[in-house]
């Protein structure tokens, strides 16, 4: 048996240039076939393996745990807003119970939600400064410096008094009289007022009152500020840390332990609370260095320069008088310009080409910047985060930013990046939750309140003494929870102290332990056996009574889990497209060169040769074409993926960026990949071969005689 | 002398759409070990149809074929195919030479179908016939880089290297020029002698005929008679 197979492959590989059309054409279809299986595959693998590390190294863990009951399902990169998920009353119970099946390493509480925040707006900024040497002037303080300070943030004021009111005679100008809005009318108005000499007379007398009118009608039409969309996710921020290794702090410190605080991801931090127009010139500079493109060739990186050119508001309102004259000053220097509007100044600036903008780019950051506030929120500040409770309560908190972070590898994913967190405390006051020791202790507090009769829409301030007006479902019978729009004015100052109070206070890191979670993520030792942990997960936690479920990181990773999977289908279904049409390709291309050789098989059968092994030699010498040029395509697949691989293939759009998980994916080369490949072309090959494999079996011996005519 | 062949009223009729074609109307013929028969007849006569049926490629419509002495309808396709492995060795009119192999690898053919041999056997075996047909310098060369006469020696040593006990040629020297096919017919005659092996061959041509050491004439599909090859050369001219 074996020596036939011997003599098989010794003639198949003689006879692997019998027919240079069969050949080339079996030959070259394998060849691609394998070629592309390997590049493909590999790309895929990078693809959807940068993601898999973008999701489970960084937040899912390879098991995520939550609530069986809750109404939709857990996506914690899914869309924004809030999910319906039912809590988990005691994440302590859980973790005792999870951490005991084997291949679990380790657990983490959770909550994901997000929230729209104003990230104070550059004229709100200014005022608070103003509003606090206000406060000290009234305090008593008359020190020459904080009369300087008052004087010059007043200026400040004015300055951005005046670009506005500029901006609001453009639009006057632009639009015709009738079509202005009564809004348009009264924002003129108020900027007139606040633009005229009597107006800032007037400011001494009665700073506060002038501070409340800057606040409440012109700072609102700055509309630098925008509503920001922050996803973040509540957790035990030291477990956190230990759990996902890739994990360390860029900017700042870590939240200490029993400490409230907020963490940026350092890629949403850079992303979307950096100046803008410095966000736009990294992104230019690293289209031009990582990417090797140009801005004469790109038009995205031409589109950049010119909003850089146009939107220099935000740079000119964060300027007060001084700084405003160093910049023009400056500017006119490094242009050589006789310029006096800095708008215009940093107009032409910015209008980059390839030539100057490396220069130019270290002079914004070198020289510019230091006069600039580069970030809306910085480390160390106070972020305000109003969150809607389930039915629709809003509760707001204070939470000191500490730093950012990233995930090592992973500093360019904007997946990666795209959520922030927090301490898992903070995180159960935002949402409103009760635990039902909570309950009993609301409960308590009413009875011994008494006559004082809190409603139990206060219970819970009572409890964690906050402002907010509480979840009324967590204890009923609550009055009707208020439409969003009619909620009850608390006064500010009022509310202030409230949440200050709040970020101060510390907590037991006991507490964590403790508390209510939405859900819990599982870090496994061994990653790929994810689906037996999700098994044996539920069934420990179904042994304990505990109403939760286990999905995967795909699952639980909502729209972007599905896409890896949907990904791998269609490559897959591809493939399977692709080889079909080689299938029938290959197949003739056989049948054809059987029948050239029908002579040199009736020859072989004359001569002694079996059926069976007529029909062998030409599966045989299919599967050797098989193997001999799907190995070539394999190969060559395997050297462009290491081209590939060390060349890295630049991401030309932010969705690119997004499924390369950065600017540039480096594909590597899986060994399972070029196995696959060479299989599936090895498979085709063979399976081609039967039908001319039969038909040549069927040769007489006689066509060995048959004389050519 | 005993028969290696004996085909006893052997009809083959062959199906051509409805109408049937006799190419043989009951053949007689005995042949005896070690003889250098020649099988002479017109064109269409039956002489490759005969071949065909002593070499076991073909099975008779009617009649008996014995081959070393073994009846061949009484054979399967399998033992059929072991019968002319082992027992009968083929030269065909256009030789039939696989073209992407050498030299060497055609006359190594049947041994390495014969699966007997080590490889060292096989080569020294292939490469003393290759010796005895004087094509010792050609081992490692394609067919295509051989003359018609060269080719027909590889024929012929493929045909001897399993050391049959018959040998067919269906008109060996018809694709070559008169010389070169009368050095073939000498060295098949030599062979015949120094190896005992039957050779049985067909031919039209009076010439080749002459190196028979019997003709047997046959004409539409009917043996004429068995005669001495002076004979038939006195009667092809
Ligand atoms: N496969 C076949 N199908 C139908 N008829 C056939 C077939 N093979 C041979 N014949 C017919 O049988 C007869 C004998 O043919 P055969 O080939 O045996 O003659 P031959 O003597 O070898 O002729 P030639 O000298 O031309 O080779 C011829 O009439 C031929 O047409
Ligand atoms: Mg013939």
């Amino acid at each position: 048996m074996f020596s036939t197979l011997r003599v098989l492959v010794q003639i198949a590989f003689r006879n692997l240039f019998a027919s240079r059309l069969k050949t080339a054409i079996v030959g070259g279809i394998v060849f691609f076939g394998a070629l592309l299986v390997t590049v493909g595959g590999s790309l895929l693998g990078s693809v959807t393996g940068g993601m898999a590390r973008s999701i489970t190294g960084t937040l899912a863990g390879d098991v995520q745990v939550y609530g069986a009951s809750s109404k939709d399902d857990l996506a914690i990169f899914g869309g924004f807003g809030d999910q319906n998920l039912a809590q988990i009353d005691s994440f302590e119970t859980l973790k005792a119970v999870v951490e005991k099946v084997p291949n679990v390493a380790r657990v983490v509480p959770m909550g994901i939600s997000g929230a729209l925040v104003t990230s104070g707006n550059t004229i709100d900024l200014v005022l608070e400064k103003l509003r606090n040497a206000v406060r000290k002037e009234t305090q008593g303080d008359r020190s020459p410096a904080l009369l300087a300070e008052i004087e010059a943030q007043k200026e400040h004021v004015r300055q951005m008094v005046q670009v506005l009111e500029g901006e609001q005679k453009n639009l006057v100008a632009l639009v015709d009289a009738t079509k202005l809005t009564q809004e348009d009318r009264d924002n003129a108005m108020a900027l007139a007022r606040a633009a005229s000499p009597q107006f800032w007379a007037d400011f001494d007398r009665d700073p506060l009152n002038a501070l409340e009118f800057l606040e409440n009608k012109i700072a609102p039409q700055s509309t630098d500020a925008d509503m920001l969309m922050l996803r973040y996710v509540g957790t035990d921020l030291s477990a956190f840390g230990r759990s996902f290794d890739r994990f360390r702090i860029v900017d700042g410190k870590p939240v200490p332990p029993g400490k409230r605080g907020f963490l940026f991801a350092k890629y949403f931090y850079e992303d979307r609370i950096k100046l803008r127009t410095a966000r736009r010139l990294d992104k230019i500079r690293e289209a031009l260095s990582v990417k090797g493109q140009t801005i004469a060739s790109d038009p995205d990186l031409q589109r950049m320069v010119h909003e850089n050119e146009r939107q220099t508001r935000e740079i000119l309102l964060q300027l007060d008088p001084t700084s405003t004259r160093n910049m023009t000053k400056l500017l006119r220097d490094e242009l050589g310009s006789k310029e006096t509007d800095l708008g215009r100044l940093l107009a032409s600036f910015f209008a980059m080409d390839d030539a100057s903008f490396e220069r130019r780019y270290h002079f914004f950051y070198d020289r510019l910047a230091p006069m600039l506030e580069l970030y809306r929120i910085r480390v160390g500040d106070t972020l305000t985060i109003k969150a809607f409770t389930k039915t629709g309560y809003s509760r707001s908190i204070n939470l000191k930013v500490y730093g950012t972070f990233e995930f090592q590898g992973l500093e360019k994913s904007p997946l990666a990046g795209s959520v922030n967190l927090m301490d898992l405390v903070s995180f159960r006051d935002l949402y409103g939750f009760l635990t039902p020791d909570n309950q009993k202790e609301v409960a308590r507090i009413e009875q011994a309140a008494g006559e004082r009769a809190i409603d139990r829409a206060h219970a819970d301030d009572e409890l964690f003494g906050g402002d907010s007006k509480a979840d009324a479902a967590q204890a009923p019978p609550a009055p009707p929870p208020m439409p969003k729009e009619a909620m009850p004015a608390v006064s500010a100052p009022l509310e202030k102290l409230h949440r200050d109070d709040r970020a101060a206070r510390d907590y037991d890191p006991a507490e964590l332990e403790k508390g209510v979670v939405l859900d819990a993520a599982v870090v496994l030792r061994d990653h790929s056996k994810v689906d037996q942990a999700i098994r044996d997960i539920g069934a420990a936690t179904k042994r304990a009574g505990l109403d939760v479920k286990a999905v995967s990181w795909q699952d639980a990773a909502g729209i972007i889990g599905k896409l890896v999977m949907t990904f791998r289908l269609v490559l897959y279904l591809a493939f399977l497209v692709i080889f079909l049409v080689a299938l029938v390709i290959i197949n003739n291309a056989l049948v054809m060169a059987t029948l050239e050789r029908v002579r040199e098989i009736g020859t072989l059968r004359a001569v002694g040769a079996q059926k069976t092994f007529v029909l062998g030699m030409l599966v045989v010498e299919a599967a050797t074409l098989g193997g001999v040029f799907g190995g070539l395509g394999a190969g060559v697949g395997a050297l462009v993926v290491a081209l590939l691989g060390a060349q890295g293939i630049p991401a030309t759009s932010d969705v690119m960026n997004f499924f390369f998980s950065g600017p540039r994916l480096y594909p590597s080369l899986a060994p399972a990949t070029v196995a696959l490949a060479i299989a599936i072309v090895l498979v085709v090959a063979t399976l081609s071969s039967f039908y001319p494999a039969w038909l040549a079996m069927r040769v007489s011996p006689r066509e060995a005689m048959a004389s050519d005519e | 002398m005993s028969a290696i062949v004996s085909v006893r009223g052997a009809v083959k009729e062959y199906a051509l759409g409805a109408v049937k074609v006799q190419a043989l109307r009951g053949v007689d013929l005995e042949v005896g070990e070690g003889e250098f028969l020649s099988i002479a007849g017109p064109s269409g006569s039956g002489k490759t149809t005969l071949l065909n049926l002593i070499g076991c490629v073909d099975t008779a419509t009617s009649g008996v074929v014995q081959v070393a002495g073994k009846d061949t309808a009484s054979l399967s396709e399998r033992q059929l195919t072991e019968l002319r492995l082992n027992t009968i060795g083929f030269i065909f009119q256009s030789f039939n030479l696989v073209s992407v192999l050498s030299v060497l690898q055609n006359v190594e053919l049947p041994l390495l179908l014969q699966r007997r041999f080590s490889g060292k056997e096989r080569h020294d075996r292939v490469l003393d016939l290759l010796g005895r047909v004087g094509l010792a310098d050609h081992a490692k060369h394609r067919p295509s880089e051989l003359s018609g006469g060269q080719r027909q020696r590889v024929a012929i040593a493929r045909a001897l290297v399993t050391r049959p006990q018959i040998v067919l040629a269906d008109e060996p020297t018809a694709n070559l020029d008169s010389v070169t096919g009368e050095n073939i017919l000498a060295l098949m005659r030599e062979l015949n002698r120094t190896e005992r092996t039957t050779f049985i061959f067909s031919t039209h041509d009076a010439k080749v005929m002459a190196h028979a050491s019997a003709v047997v004439r046959i004409a539409d599909g009917r043996v004429l008679g068995r005669e001495a090859p002076a004979a038939a050369q006195a009667e092809g001219h």
